[in-house]
């Protein structure tokens, strides 16, 4: 902005400050004002090429694409992946008992129309490597998702797909971090027995090792043994199972254990670094690697506006360090792959009045779209996220309801990043990727992601932004209505008649472990042992040596059905397990 | 005689497989801000990991923090590891997620308080001193 204009709009702004503001505050009794009102001023040096450009172009700060069709929900079947015909999203996070519950389920959702592939949660006892006889599995089989003991399971589930559902017409989504590895291999294996082509099989491991040790907690060995296994995922998948998108790097779960915005925001993009690193490291190309990394989130907060500048910070700056630290030539390697932008964040609905989480889910789904995404991508999970495990689908209709509420009757999506050029949103945008950045700089100081997690930087950060948050309910000064104010005895408790019955038949969860555990137990009898035993052995033996890549030995494992518990008892017995840093 | 006004001593800890620790963190501080001696244990500690801390840790009261929805099975588990070695007079608090149904099923576990979402740390605080201070471990012999 010329300066002439620059000190003749500050002129007005003091003789406003005198006139105008002074006396309204005067009247309201207050010193300062509760409002902020941004001006060219905040805005001197804004250069719209540099720092935003057009959607779908470096530095993509607008969106990663050009331009997106209207509606669009990521989770749902019915949205279309851009480049594969027909080819429908993986469904919503799904999964529970055993894989003939989930199966079922899944057949289930497939006859209510759901054209989309599984989205599968596991259970903890399979995210963290015990089978489900393990007496760690103790009480937790089938919990908080599917049990997966050998490949037999996963045969099983995906009896639900096929036909016109056949695996290499679906998309599979896979939350599984430290033995994301048996998972992939257990594709691998599923498809070949089944004749289909490794390289026609779409979908996405979340295989995003360094969150779990900074916030998740599903992690099993030390850092350095999980990160080979993610280099060793990474070459195999990029070789051999081409669509397969090989990580979904994570930020909503930091996020929701109290990282504040920045600290995702650097957090994620150290994380990132890292990844991109241990790719180039293994001899991948840069542009081969960043086509197949995807992100999965920043999380959210009710504070509307920092999201909607953060998810515009995020992708200027992974699209710079893509560009300038690490070289990347295509300019499609610099996109922040992400379909889920500004959030509500699961961590801001609450136990108390569980269906104004509605009305904060529809307020993230606003911010997602005027942040680039869909709507339902903002929306979190529905209102009785906060009740207990698994979602009515009385939540599921008002959710999906509002979803397309936003997405078909507003507007907001006819036009792209429509906050682009406003004064506040753009200084807003750059404090955040500046607060980012110093965050980000500290690391590289301490020697980059992997030294500052084994010091428990991030987590201390993690945990003290999480104690300042409470703090600050607990006073007062952060309200929560339900929570801490709006709280007395006139407020009335409302709840929508349940007349659908719970998606999850909880008798079947309560049986899940026994069922679970005979299954396993027949499969050990009737598999060949000695085979078995020859396979572990020889995986023992990879495992020792650094520059083996494991996918393969873990995959002639999986093959003869060792468990998953087996599998990582090996590996454990070599890389030994993680103890993570102490918290004062 | 034993001190009334000693710092207490409580045992905090994640039992079972459950990573989301963002709660019992936010508590320790509180805790250990409030002037108690708070012993964090790793994740992923098993019933008996659980009761042995206690027997030698000494501690005057335990926390639980499970949000996987295993709470029944594990709850009991913990209890009954806690008798096998003596120390079931220790009190046991609990919090995570849940369902309130479930509140007078781990009150015969040996569960004394159950610290729903949304709770707050002062009333977290105030209800561990009451439970220590009334519990026969400090009873006057």
């Amino acid at each position: 902005m010329r300066n002439d204009k620059s000190k003749e709009i500050e002129r007005v702004k003091k003789s406003w400050e005198e006139e105008i503001l002074k006396p309204a505050l005067k009247k309201l009794n207050v010193e300062e004002s509760p409002n902020k009102y941004y001006s060219p001023l905040d805005l001197k040096d804004f250069n719209f090429l540099e720092k935003v450009g057009f959607p779908g172009d470096y530095p993509f700060t607008s969106n990663i694409y050009p331009s997106i069709p209207p509606g669009i929900t990521p989770r749902r079947g019915g949205g279309y992946i851009g480049s594969g015909k027909g080819l429908v999203r993986a469904g919503s996070y799904a999964g529970y008992g055993t894989p003939e519950d989930t199966r079922d389920y899944y057949s289930r959702m497939a006859s209510l129309g759901s054209k989309a592939g599984p989205n599968l949660a596991f259970d903890l006892p399979t995210q963290l490597g015990y089978d489900s006889d393990d007496p760690r599995a103790f009480g937790e089989v089938g919990m908080t998702g599917v049990a997966i003991d050998t490949l037999r399971d996963f045969e099983i589930i995906y009896e639900a797909f096929k036909g016109d559902m056949e695996i290499d017409k679906i998309a599979s989504n896979w939350t599984i971090n430290a033995p994301a590895i048996i998972i992939i291999a257990m594709y691998a294996a599923l498809a070949e027995k089944r004749g289909i082509p490794l390289n026609k099989l779409r979908g996405t491991p979340q295989n995003d090792i360094l969150k779990e040790y900074i916030a998740r907690g599903n992690y099993i060995f030390p850092i350095k043994n999980g990160l080979r296994l993610t280099r060793d995922t990474f070459a195999y998948c990029t070789q051999n199972i081409p669509k397969l998108n090989i990580i979904s790097i994570c930020g909503y779960h930091m996020r929701e254990a109290g990282a504040t915005a920045e600290q995702v925001l650097a957090f994620v993009l150290s994380n990132s670094s890292e990844y991109i690193k241990l790719g180039l490291e293994a001899g991948l190309d840069i542009d081969v690697l960043s086509h197949h990394f995807t992100w999965l989130s920043f999380g959210g907060s009710m504070n509307f506006f920092n999201e909607i500048a953060l998810s515009r910070a995020a992708r200027r700056m992974w699209a710079k360090i893509m560009r300038e630290r690490f070289k990347a030539k295509d300019k499609r390697s610099c996109i922040l792959r992400s379909l889920m932008w500004a959030q509500s964040g699961e961590i801001c609905t609450t136990r108390q009045r569980p269906l104004n989480n509605l009305c904060r889910s529809i307020l993230g789904g606003i911010a997602s779209v005027l942040s680039g995404g869909a709507a339902e991508g903002g929306m979190g999970f529905p209102f009785d996220e906060p009740l207990g495990l698994g979602h009515s689908l009385e939540g599921w209709q008002l959710h999906l309801d509002a979803a397309r509420i936003i997405g078909h009757e507003t507007k907001i999506n006819e036009v792209m990043d429509p906050l682009a050029g406003s004064y506040y949103v753009e200084n807003l945008t750059d404090k955040i990727e500046k607060g980012a950045w110093e965050i980000m700089e500290r690391i590289e100081k301490m020697g980059g992601m992997k030294i500052a997690i084994e010091n428990g930087f991030p987590q201390r950060e993690i945990a003290r932004s999480a104690h300042e948050f409470q703090k600050d309910v607990e006073s007062g000064k952060r309200k929560i209505v339900g929570v801490n104010c709006f709280t007395d005895e006139n407020e009335i408790e409302v709840l929508p008649q349940r007349t659908a019955g719970h998606p999850y038949d909880p008798e079947k969860r309560v049986t899940a472990e026994i069922r679970q555990i005979a299954d396993l137990d027949k499969v050990k009898k009737e598999r060949d042992n000695e085979t078995v035993e020859g396979c572990l052995k020889r995986l023992e033996e990879a495992a020792e040596d650094d520059a083996v890549n494991l996918v393969l030995p873990v995959k002639e494992a999986v093959e003869a059905y060792a468990s998953v518990g087996e599998i990582c008892s090996t590996l454990r017995n070599v890389f030994g397990t993680y103890k993570a840093p102490g918290i004062f | 005689m034993e001190n009334k006004n000693r710092q207490i001593r409580i045992l905090v800890s994640k039992v079972g497989l459950d990573g989301h620790d963002r709660g019992i963190k936010v508590i320790a501080y509180a805790l250990r801000d409030a002037g108690m001696e708070v012993i964090y244990t790793d994740l992923h500690q098993t019933p008996d990991q659980v009761a042995l801390a206690a027997l030698q840790e000494g501690v005057d009261i335990v926390g639980l923090s499970i949000l996987s929805g295993s709470h029944l099975s594990l709850c009991k588990r913990v209890w009954e590891k806690m008798s096998e070695y003596g120390c079931s007079e220790i009190p046991i608090v609990l919090g995570g997620v849940i369902p309130e149904t479930d509140i007078p099923i781990l009150e015969k576990m040996g569960i004394k308080k159950v610290f729903l979402p949304g709770t707050s740390l002062q009333v977290i605080v105030e209800a561990i001193r009451k439970l220590v201070m009334t519990s026969s471990k400090l009873s006057v012999s």
